[in-house]
């Protein structure tokens, strides 16, 4: 593509138009976020960062997406496996269905969860409560993040020369081991790519976890849905300070998305030399 | 017996891509398939291997029946036409892979992937990604890592087909070597049939997923069994005639019937004639081989070594003959298109006509 410098004064307003939306849309909240919350110095925002159930509801956010981040990478790359390489009745339906989570309002895929899980639902637990406690928190960040990894490794799994595999085969390699020392190793980057979108998608999910997990104090409650309770409480200090922490591991994480991009590219461009 | 198929067998829906394939492979042979594309020998090869299963038939391995067993039970060494390295591990790592899977000891593997860098003339090149090699160098890894198991068969298909032609003539000889040196029994497919002569012991045409015939590359050149094999390897000048006796009538001339042509006795047949074996000359008493008549030169081209002349015949029915002159022969003959030449024949060879089959 050639790039030009902008010369006439539409193209001049192009770039302008671009720059300030972005400008207005996505800079200035950041820029409010960290000036609020930093108003008062740094100690306010450490200190309310380290209330008991702020540190809880962090560490019910970490694991949650933790857990999400497993699961959804290695059913992601079962499911792009699947979806490329197997041949089944229903196949279309299933690729149908990955892409529901983009699609379906995190509030309704909370209440249909609430719906199946709850005490008169179809699978209504027996052993342990799903709907109001953190196994539900963690089906519903699951079920949204369900199809950055699937959506990411196929298209990697699809372009990827079989004859390297076959070439394992025939020397005496296990399809297992195949997958693990051959294939692995060039989805990689996708996987890794899938990982940081899920990431992303499990760490600021709101509606879903706040509908299943009813916002527990203590319990249930997520960094997205404190920030959420604060606000509600006029504890703007609080609401600040956890908009920040979570829009700095936002920003952490795009810097981690590029990079591996990045890295990808590049292994790319060597590789086709 | 290192490789013997009974009657293979694999079909695409209704299509048989490769048919009733039966062939037996001698150990430490180098057989080469020689086919055009879609003749069916990459399938066969494939077949062998273990990568596709068959309809029906049998493959022995070593004296050991694997028709039924996956690719990773059957100890073959498959060398693809596009190299088909693991892309993140270096040269050595892809040579050292077989060792690695079978568990040998460390020190082995170092000593074995060593020696066979040092076979394949990459001693120093063993930490390089394959993407930091030529092709010829990447090819030459993947054939060091087909070998590095000792595995019963080396199965190599179309390994040449995507390296240029100097590199081609380079890793020829390269294989040639090492086969020869570790004489490991061979199959190896091209659709070239410079290739499939100098690198085979007995070459097999393959058309339609059928074996035609097979042969010393010599033999197949000079005395094939089929019009097919006849036209596909080199040029043939193909001359419709009749065997009687202890004669071969062709137009108006009389050549004594070649040895071993006694079963056509009495038959249409079709006399093959190789460019290089046909003689012009000025006047006919020049000619040492046989007189097949008088001609007018059509076109002189220039290939190379050889001077390419075509020549027609005075008889009407007989189509034009491609001659090939050493440039000692151009230069005394001095021919010029439309001079009139006498045609004479060195050697000659006869197949049936109207059909494939002896």
């Amino acid at each position: 593509m050639r790039e030009i410098r902008p010369r006439t004064p539409v193209q001049w307003l192009l770039v302008l138009a671009a720059l300030l939306y972005a400008g207005v849309l996505l800079l200035a909240p950041i820029f409010a976020i960290v000036q609020k919350a930093l108003a008062n110095g740094l100690q306010p925002v450490i200190d309310s960062l380290s209330e008991a159930n702020v540190l809880h509801a962090l560490q019910v956010t970490f694991w949650m997406t933790i857990a999400a981040v497993i699961i959804n990478t290695i059913m992601g790359v079962v499911i792009a496996w699947v979806l490329t390489r197997q041949q089944f009745r229903g196949k279309r339906f299933l690729n149908l269905l990955v892409d529901i989570p983009f699609v379906f309002s995190p509030v309704i895929a909370g209440y249909t969860l609430i719906v199946l899980f709850g005490r008169t639902g179809w699978f209504a637990p027996t052993a342990f409560p799903i709907v109001f406690s953190l196994p539900g928190v963690l089906i519903a960040s699951t079920f949204v993040s369900l199809p950055f990894v699937a959506r990411e490794v196929g298209p990697v799994l699809g372009s990827l020369d079989r004859e390297p595999e076959e070439a394992a085969y025939t020397i005496g390699a296990s399809r297992w081991l195949t997958f693990r020392r051959v294939v692995l190793p060039g989805i990689w980057p996708g996987i890794l790519y899938g990982v940081v979108l899920t990431l992303a998608r499990a760490l600021g999910e709101f509606g879903a976890v706040a509908v299943v997990g009813g916002g527990i104090e203590g319990q249930t409650e997520t960094a997205t849905m404190f920030v959420f309770r604060a606000l509600n409480d006029r504890n703007e200090v609080g609401a600040y300070s956890m908009s920040l922490l979570l829009g700095l591991v936002a920003i952490l994480v795009l810097i981690l998305m590029r990079l591996v991009r990045h890295n990808t590219v590049t292994t790319e461009v060597v590789n086709n030399e | 017996m290192s490789i013997k198929l009974e009657n293979v067998t694999k079909a695409y829906g209704i299509q048989a891509v490769v048919e009733n394939f039966s062939l037996e492979i001698e150990t430490g042979e180098l057989f080469v398939l020689l086919g055009a594309s879609g003749s069916g020998k990459s399938t066969l090869l494939r077949l062998i291997a273990g990568l596709i299963p068959l309809e029906k038939g049998r493959i022995e391995l070593d004296g050991r029946d694997v028709t039924n067993l996956p690719p990773q039970a059957r100890n073959t060494g498959f060398v693809f036409q596009n190299y088909s390295l693991f892309r993140h591990m270096t040269a050595a790592q892809n040579i050292e892979f077989g060792l690695d899977i079978r568990h040998l000891p460390r020190a082995e593997r170092e000593r074995r992937v060593n020696d066979l860098l040092h076979l394949i003339g990459l001693d120093d090149l063993g930490g390089r990604l394959p993407s930091q090699l030529s092709g010829g160098q990447q090819q030459r890894v993947a054939l060091a890592r087909a070998l590095a198991y000792e595995p019963s068969v080396l199965l190599l298909d179309e390994p040449f087909g995507a390296l240029d032609v100097k590199i081609r003539a380079q890793l020829r000889q390269n294989l040639l070597d090492i086969q020869r040196e570790l004489k490991v029994t061979t199959i190896l497919v091209t659709h070239d049939q410079d290739e499939a002569f100098e690198l085979a012991d007995r070459i097999g045409i393959i058309e339609g997923g059928k074996l035609l015939e097979v042969g010393a590359p010599s033999e197949l050149y000079r005395r094939p069994q089929t019009r097919f094999t006849a036209t596909f390897l080199g040029v043939a000048n193909l001359l419709p005639g009749k065997r009687n006796g202890t004669h071969v009538y062709v137009g108006e001339a009389t050549l004594s019937a070649p040895p071993n042509s006694d079963h056509l006795s009495g038959k249409p047949v079709e006399l093959l004639v190789r460019p290089e074996e046909v003689e012009l000359a000025l006047h006919a008493e020049n000619l040492r081989g046989q007189l097949i008549g008088r001609g007018i030169v059509q076109h002189i081209g220039f290939a190379g070594p050889l001077e390419r002349v075509t020549v027609r015949l005075d008889d009407p029915n007989s189509p034009p003959l491609q001659v090939l002159l050493s440039p000692d022969e151009a230069r005394s003959l001095a021919i010029q298109p439309n001079n009139a030449v006498w045609i004479g024949l060195r050697d000659y060879h006869l197949l049936p006509a109207n059909g494939n089959q002896t």
